[in-house]
């Protein structure tokens, strides 16, 4: 990871057609930098397709710049532009693979539309089919495989001239939950191996808790937020993506404690504590316990990991003196947890410092 | 008669609604003015029917083959007729392709020809051989009435033998050797359009 690959700047798009106009991309400014895997976040026409395609310039935004690696892809046209796209492999929602075609055939096409040699184009193919491990399948027909093993002939004709970014459009989001984790562990294999850039669009935050490391999240046209997907995760600055992370943590309050936490205004100190990274291996409790003399009940505990950073939420009842309680929940945030008071010493919710 | 006709309408057609397809709105090079003026041409060769066209474009039948009358004088008009009707069977079965198909060709830095070659034409190959044999078929009930200018064939030996010279035996054959061209044909079609269809 390092230097910026893809840069957008103040990038807009409308659309117009006969009686309105829908902007699609409101000035947008970003970085992705190379080796990551980038993910876009946002519901359906949020703008986030159009943000992606613009990258390769399926779509041709009205005003600012894209820049990848050196080239500014808004004023290509012709020969340059299509050398461009063959830098920038893409894959597909519905795969879009050539019916007409067997796996191998799928493979070799861009390789011939590259004009690489024959004896060449059969080397690479049989490499990439190992690569996405379908060396079996090189003479069946797309409609004789199973939705995984059609984006694993995607992603293996994305990469066969040796891309520097891959873009996915909605990859897996017509596949099934078991499906679509065998293919976002190869997509981050490939990411990994190859020191591929990765940038991605879904509307199901489950894929960028699992591969993301930068995540950026889109609303009307605009990016609300962005940042390292450990980060949005530990402190949501956004409604949306606060209601996207209850989503993909199933940290919904259970019924039972809600009710008990609402017919128990005023009484202790119920405070929810979210912890992540190295917060996590802290003996917090331990600390409240033994340094500010508290009496802490254990209501309710999860854990959960965005790739590799542990991440979870503990709900408990600190009886103790107000002063005590204070400084326990200063304590807390001094060591990164972000701290929500469900009744008790205040109403608001504490923010923790970034 | 017909097999000459429906090879060069072939030959013709294929280009002609490729270059429909392709120039038309949200394609891969749209042209509204000429798509709109291939599609009026078009649209002037469906609209005559056959026996008016027959006489009609005699002069220019005279013109390139030399005469008007006879087999040779039959294959021209029969052409003529075919290459629009051709071209907006093509058309029909080239939008059929999937966008998203082309989308990715598009992405991976196809050339228009590359798009038309490797994508389009082999994409839609199962529809345009059914295209063909919508075409022949046609052209079969066309080559009839070319008989009215001496064009020989089936349709001549109908009307001279079977109706002019009151042989119902000659109908009756004309009418069943018909038939069974016919269903040949269109099976034959269907035939190869399963072997080429892939989906």
């Amino acid at each position: 990871m390092g230097t910026a690959i893809v840069k957008f700047h103040n990038v807009t798009k409308t659309y117009r057609s006969k009686d309105q106009t829908v902007t699609a991309l409101r000035n947008i400014n970003l970085e992705i930098k190379r080796g990551e895997i980038f993910g876009i976040i946002g519901l359906s026409g949020a703008g986030k397709s159009t943000l992606l395609r613009s990258i390769n310039r399926l779509e041709i935004p009205q005003s600012g710049s894209i820049i990848v690696g050196d080239t500014e892809m808004t004023t290509l046209t012709g020969k340059n532009l299509r050398l461009a796209r063959r830098k920038i492999g893409m894959i597909f929602q519905h795969f879009n693979l050539l019916s007409s075609r067997t796996v191998y055939g799928n493979i070799a096409f861009p390789l011939e539309v590259a004009g690489t040699p024959p004896a060449e184009i059969k080397k690479r193919v049989l490499e990439l089919a190992e690569l996405v491990g379908l060396s079996d399948k090189l003479n069946n027909y797309p409609a004789q495989l199973s939705g995984g093993q059609k984006q694993r002939v995607g992603i293996a004709r994305a990469l066969a001239n040796h891309p520097e970014i891959l873009l996915c459009d909605e990859a897996t989001s017509a596949l099934d939950p078991q499906t679509t984790h065998s293919i976002l562990q190869l997509l981050r294999d490939v990411n990994r191996r190859l020191g591929l850039t990765i940038i991605l669009i879904t509307h199901e935050i489950q894929v960028i808790k699992e591969i993301c490391d930068s995540v950026a999240v889109i609303k009307n046209g605009q990016i609300i937020e962005c940042g390292p997907v450990v980060q949005l995760f530990a402190n949501p600055r956004t409604e949306i993506a606060r209601e996207f992370i209850r989503t993909a943590t199933h940290d919904k309050i259970p019924e039972n404690l809600q009710t008990l936490i609402h017919s128990n205004p005023g009484e202790g100190n119920l405070v929810r504590i979210f912890f992540q990274g190295e917060a996590a291996k802290e003996p917090v409790i331990t600390s409240l316990i033994r340094r500010f003399n508290l009496d802490v009940n254990i209501l309710y505990a999860k854990l959960d990991f965005i790739q590799d950073t542990p991440f979870g939420s503990l709900i408990v009842d600190l009886n103790g003196t107000d002063d005590n309680v204070q400084t326990a929940m200063a304590y807390l945030q001094e060591l990164g947890c972000r701290i929500e008071v469900l009744n008790g010493v205040e109403s608001t919710t504490l923010q923790s410092a970034d | 008669m017909v097999g000459v006709s429906l090879v060069i309408a072939t030959l013709l057609g294929l280009p002609l609604g490729v270059l429909l397809v392709i120039t038309g709105p949200g394609h891969i090079k749209p042209h509204p003015a000429i798509h709109s003026t291939l599609s009026i041409i078009v649209n002037i060769g469906r609209s005559l029917p056959f026996i008016i066209l027959l006489v009609a474009i005699v002069p220019f039948t005279r013109l390139v083959v030399g005469t008007s009358i006879g087999t040779l004088g039959a294959i021209v008009p029969l052409t003529v007729s075919a290459i629009p009707f051709f071209a907006r069977l093509v058309e029909t079965t080239l939008l059929e392709v999937d966008s998203g198909i082309i989308e990715a060709a598009q992405a991976i830095g196809a050339t228009t020809w590359q798009i038309i070659g490797k994508v389009l034409i082999p994409e839609a190959k199962s529809g345009l051989v059914l295209g063909i044999t919508n075409c022949a078929v046609s052209l079969i009930s066309y080559s009839a009435m070319a008989g009215a200018v001496g064009g020989g064939g089936l349709g001549d030996l109908a009307i001279r033998y079977g109706y002019q010279r009151f042989q119902p035996d000659v109908m009756l054959a004309t009418v069943i050797v018909l038939v069974i061209l016919v269903q040949g044909i269109q099976s034959l079609g269907d035939w190869m359009a399963r072997k080429l269809n892939h989906k």
